[in-house]
């Protein structure tokens, strides 16, 4: 019965040879099927697909160009291109499983937090083929190790790329700025010129505002890819890249350097927490020295910033990273008392000789305006009242001139507009006018508002650039000039590409003779005693004092204050004193200290550090018995 | 009664032949097919090692060895006499089932599908195995029924010994290979003699269950299934495989780019071109010659199998040989009709071309069973 009798002519037997035929069809059916598919693709359509093959495998990319360097005005390189390794990651090529074990190792490896690295890879989740860049700047021994565990961490790459150096970090961080990573946002619109997914752009300072300059122009090459998106080898280059110019700034480290020194100096003695001191040439505009603190370490951004880093400067109270130099606004107090004196002397309100009393107080109604003094100084010319810095006295003026006229010779000076510094994030000041007023409160300027538009109180909001600019009017003769932060772009064979020159922003309408009246009323400044611990430099110097309240008065009554100092320093020679009836300064200072707290003007102690430092004048700086003397301590 | 030779089971005393059988019998065509395309898959396997393909652990290397392996396989199948699997057949089975319910529990989930098992590092797909093992428990099945095959029991016997493997690897979740033990499962019936009627009520009952099914099952199931379906909706970027896939062949014309120069997949442009996807390599680089070349092998191979189970005209060698050739044929048309674009993306492999340890020994078995019933075949010559 198990037996299987085969051969008998019966219909199974029949039908199990005509099956294997229809077996064989099946084979037959399917394999011509496929065969004819194959034929298609590969003969028929076979030029087709090759051409895409070629397609999938060349791909044109970019070549970065090497971005230009920028020196001081005497060739002392301040930023530089240094190569570093960074680590990136293809998220392609990290298999799900790996992820845990892979992040792991790389936290403990670059010290970066778990939890960055996976929000990094999320973040692009997405663009599965695309680098994400895990960590920058990262130690060359580090980055040895990560190679050499290349085969247990699939998917990691690490490569060589320039990065900035700041050589001298917080020193010049307001003026350089940084370079930072492109966002996806600005990528939007950058991608069209050329910018790449993992590009870096200048953020702020003039990296920012020379973008293009220093960027050059990136070149491109046909590569040859596999599917990882790894360069094979390079096919050909198509376009060379043009390396970036290089900018030479009209900084000078050196008095840069002395600048923070007066600067930081007095935050350590009278525990100042910001402060601005700006240093000019009013002949040209170029800015010699910019500070302000407190300050960053740009180096930070150019490694790629930690988080825990970046907190810590958004969350300052003291916000560091803001230039207070020239992207906040304060009272100018009585440094604006130039612009009310020149407005007075012009519209013929006064003459040089005209006399005025002062007293305690003026009186609106039953409102009163105090003398800064409470007492006066009884009658006084124009110099005097500019010496003695008499409130009393201009609010006279301001009353007479109105608001009107006052704004038109602020905005003469430059006040109420950006002075078009190549910095980013300038502002703009206000010149409080009725229409104005009327825009913001729906009202006309009130007359005690004039008189404290008139010392500078009250609307009256400038940058301490402006204030600055307004005194290189003064002392260079009426040119109200553009400040200048750059003063050559240059080629990296070295030569100049473009050469910047004294811009005027405006002739002041002002006439020489007002001019000089108000730069010897700058001398008597000093000279009259009012700032009188400037007076023992063997040097002359003219400027203004400036004490400008603001917010809310104390338990006593007192408000707190800002202490301005604008001055500038006619030349001077071995035999020969400056002259300040002469309009050849070559030097002008701003020094602004904010909240500063201290019973005198700590903004002129400034001034006169950086004097003694930048002119060698033989003081000891730190003598006690100077310190004793100062506005710190002394004073009314 | 024509007197025609009587083919006795092990054990029965009417024996017309020697138990030990004849090697003078075995078949060479069979064994150079299978050769051949062997040492084509090694090609490929040189070809696609990235690196150096001699370095230890390399796609070339592990060829190598798995070479090897089946050739003993073969060896030992063809030595051993098939008649005994009948005897064996459930041992077989219950260790087959066995050794897909271990590959659910220790089982190695690689792309989303359960389906390896790692043994000392090298991963193994017993799935593979069963395939082989279900043929032959198939074929002892139908031997035993041989007096009623055309009877609707032998349909139902088959059906349910298959079905528990099928749920299996469906589990796992790898519908390919539940499609293969379905062809093997009608390509033994049908070579065998079953009622193409019944079959064919029973093809209809399924199609017209396949809706009724549908709604029973889950969404994500139901998502799984489509996702098989249309390769465009996968997420993995299954897409993205077979477009490169069509890229390559397409590029590699008539003649090919020649072995290693494929722009493709030598730039690695297809990410598993090493496993699902080495036939996509061989006709970039061999061209359409070469895939004619690999097909004609296949053909001569199915050839042979067929011949040799007509010649044992025994129900066993006739259902062995069915569904060895269904499986080949059927993996073949999926695989190569994947790569061409004209088959949804599933894991099965091309056999011999494909890398994969658990594919090659499993055909290596398979052939080598091909050969022990040619060996002791009842009829002589052809």
């Amino acid at each position: 019965m198990n037996d299987y009798v085969l051969g008998q002519p019966q219909p199974p037997r029949m039908s199990l040879g005509a099956r294997f035929a229809a077996f064989g069809l099946v084979v037959a059916i399917v394999v011509g099927l496929l065969t004819t598919r194959i034929f298609y693709l590969q003969v028929v359509q076979g030029g087709y697909y090759a051409g895409l093959a070629e397609e999938n495998r060349q791909q044109t990319q970019p070549i970065r160009s090497a971005r230009g360097l920028i020196y001081d005005r005497a060739g002392r390189p301040l930023a530089i291109n240094i190569p570093s390794y960074v680590v990136r990651i293809r998220p392609a090529d990290l298999p799900f499983g790996q992820r845990d074990a892979v992040v792991e190792r790389l936290s403990s490896l670059l010290h970066v937090p778990a939890t960055d690295i996976i929000e990094s890879l999320d973040r692009y989740a997405s663009l599965r083929f695309e680098l994400v860049r895990i960590a920058s700047d990262v130690p060359s021994d580090v980055a040895r190790i990560i190679v050499e565990e290349s085969r247990s961490l699939p998917g990691v790459e690490v490569d060589v790329e320039e990065r900035r150096q700041y050589e001298y970090g917080a020193l010049v961080s307001h003026v350089l700025g940084y370079t930072g990573a492109v966002t996806a946002e600005d990528l939007l619109e950058l991608e069209e010129i050329g910018y790449l997914n993992d590009d870096q752009i200048g953020k702020t300072g003039v990296e920012a505002t020379f973008e293009e300059e220093l960027r050059g122009a990136y070149g491109s090459e046909q590569v040859e890819r596999d599917s990882g998106g790894r360069v094979v080898r390079t096919v050909q280059i198509l376009d060379d890249p043009q390396p970036g110019t290089s900018l030479e700034l009209t900084l000078d480290i050196e008095v840069q350097q002395e600048a923070e020194e007066a600067l930081r100096w007095a935050t350590e003695v009278v525990d100042l927490q910001r402060g601005v001191v700006i240093v000019m040439n009013p002949q040209t505009g170029e800015i010699l020295a910019l500070v302000s603190l407190p300050n960053y370490d740009n180096n930070l951004f150019a490694r790629g910033i930690s988080n825990t880093d970046y907190q810590a400067l958004v969350e300052d109270p003291n916000r560091p990273l803001v230039n207070f130099a020239l992207s906040e606004q304060y009272p100018p107090g009585s440094t604006y008392k130039l612009v009310t004196a020149v407005g007075a002397l012009e519209d013929g309100l006064v003459n040089p000789s005209t006399v005025l009393e002062t007293g305690p107080f003026l009186e609106i109604g039953t409102y009163k305006y105090w003398e800064w003094n409470r007492r006066g100084f009884g009658p006084l010319d124009i110099s005097g009242g500019f010496a003695h810095s008499s409130d009393t006295f201009f609010y006279q003026l301001a009353g007479g001139l109105g608001i009107d006229r006052l704004a038109h010779w602020a905005t003469e000076f430059g006040f109420g507009q950006r002075t078009g510094v190549d910095l980013p994030a300038e502002a703009r000041g206000i010149v409080p006018t009725n229409e104005w007023k009327q825009s913001v409160f729906g009202q006309d300027v009130f007359p005690g508002e004039v008189y404290q538009a008139g010392i500078g109180q009250g609307y009256d909001a400038a940058t301490p650039l402006q204030v600055l600019n307004s005194f290189n009017a003064l002392a260079n003769g009426g040119s109200l000039l553009k400040p200048q932060i750059v003063r050559r772009v240059l080629a990296p064979d070295g030569s100049v590409v473009r050469s910047f020159q004294p811009e005027l922003i405006r002739q002041l309408g002002v006439s020489p003779d007002t001019l000089r009246t108000m730069r010897l009323a700058a001398h008597e400044v000093v000279t009259s005693g009012h700032t009188y611990n400037l007076n023992d430099l063997p040097l002359v110097v003219a400027g203004k004092t400036g004490t400008a309240e603001f917010g809310l008065r104390d338990s006593q009554g007192r408000l707190p204050f800002h202490s301005w100092f604008a001055a500038f320093v006619p030349q001077f020679g071995p035999d020969q004193p400056g002259d300040p009836a002469q309009t050849d300064s070559e030097l002008a200072i701003v020094a602004f200290a904010y909240d500063s707290n201290t019973k005198g003007n700590a903004a002129t102690e400034i001034v006169k550090y950086f004097l003694q430092d930048h002119y060698d004048l033989g003081v000891d700086l730190t003598r006690p018995d100077l310190l004793q003397r100062g506005n710190f301590y002394g004073g009314h | 009664m024509t007197a025609m030779r009587v083919e006795r089971a092990p054990g029965s005393t009417a024996v017309s032949r020697p138990e030990s059988g004849s090697w003078q019998s075995f078949d060479v065509p069979l064994a150079f097919f299978a050769i051949a395309l062997a040492v084509i898959g090694l090609l490929m396997a040189w070809t696609n090692s990235t690196g150096g393909p001699l370095d230890p652990g390399s796609t070339f290397t592990r060829g190598l060895m798995w070479f090897a392996i089946a050739i003993v396989a073969f060896s030992v199948a063809a030595a051993f006499d098939y008649r005994w699997l009948r005897t064996f057949a459930w041992a077989i089975y219950l260790v087959s089932i066995g050794l897909l319910i271990m590959t659910l529990i220790i089982g190695v989930t690689i792309n989303g599908a359960q389906r390896w098992v790692s043994v000392g590092g090298i991963t193994f797909q017993f799935s593979e195995l069963s395939k082989v093992a279900m043929i032959a428990v198939l074929a002892a099945f139908l031997a035993r029924r041989q007096d009623n095959l055309g009877s609707v029991w032998t349909l139902v016997g088959a059906g349910l010994l298959i079905a528990p493997a099928f749920v299996l690897v469906m589990i796992q979740p790898d519908l390919g290979t539940a499609l293969v033990f379905v062809s093997i499962l009608i390509g033994a019936l049908f070579i065998s003699g079953a009622s193409l009627r019944w079959m064919a009520l029973a093809a209809a009952a399924v199609i017209a269950s396949l809706p009724v099914g549908w709604s029973l099952l889950r969404e994500y199931q139901q998502q799984r299934i489509l996702s098989f379906l249309d390769p465009a909706s996968d997420p993995q970027g299954a897409g993205f495989q077979v477009i490169q896939s069509q890229i390559a062949i397409g590029s590699g014309g008539l003649f090919g780019r020649g072995l290693t120069n494929g722009s493709q997949t030598g730039a690695d442009f297809l990410p598993v071109q090493s496993t699902d996807f080495a036939f996509a390599v061989l006709l970039e680089e061999l061209g359409f010659i070469g895939g004619l070349v690999v097909f004609l092998l296949f053909v001569g191979l199915i050839w042979r199998i067929l011949v040799i189970g007509w010649r044992s005209e025994s129900v066993f060698g006739v259902a062995f040989a069915g569904g060895l050739a269904a499986m080949v044929i059927f993996q073949m048309l999926v695989n190569a009709g994947m790569v061409a674009g004209m088959m949804p993306v599933t894991g099965i492999p091309l056999p011999f071309i494909t890398h994969g340890g658990g594919s090659l020994v499993s055909i290596a078995i398979g052939l080598g069973v091909m050969q022990s019933i040619s060996i002791r075949r009842a009829r002589p010559g052809w």
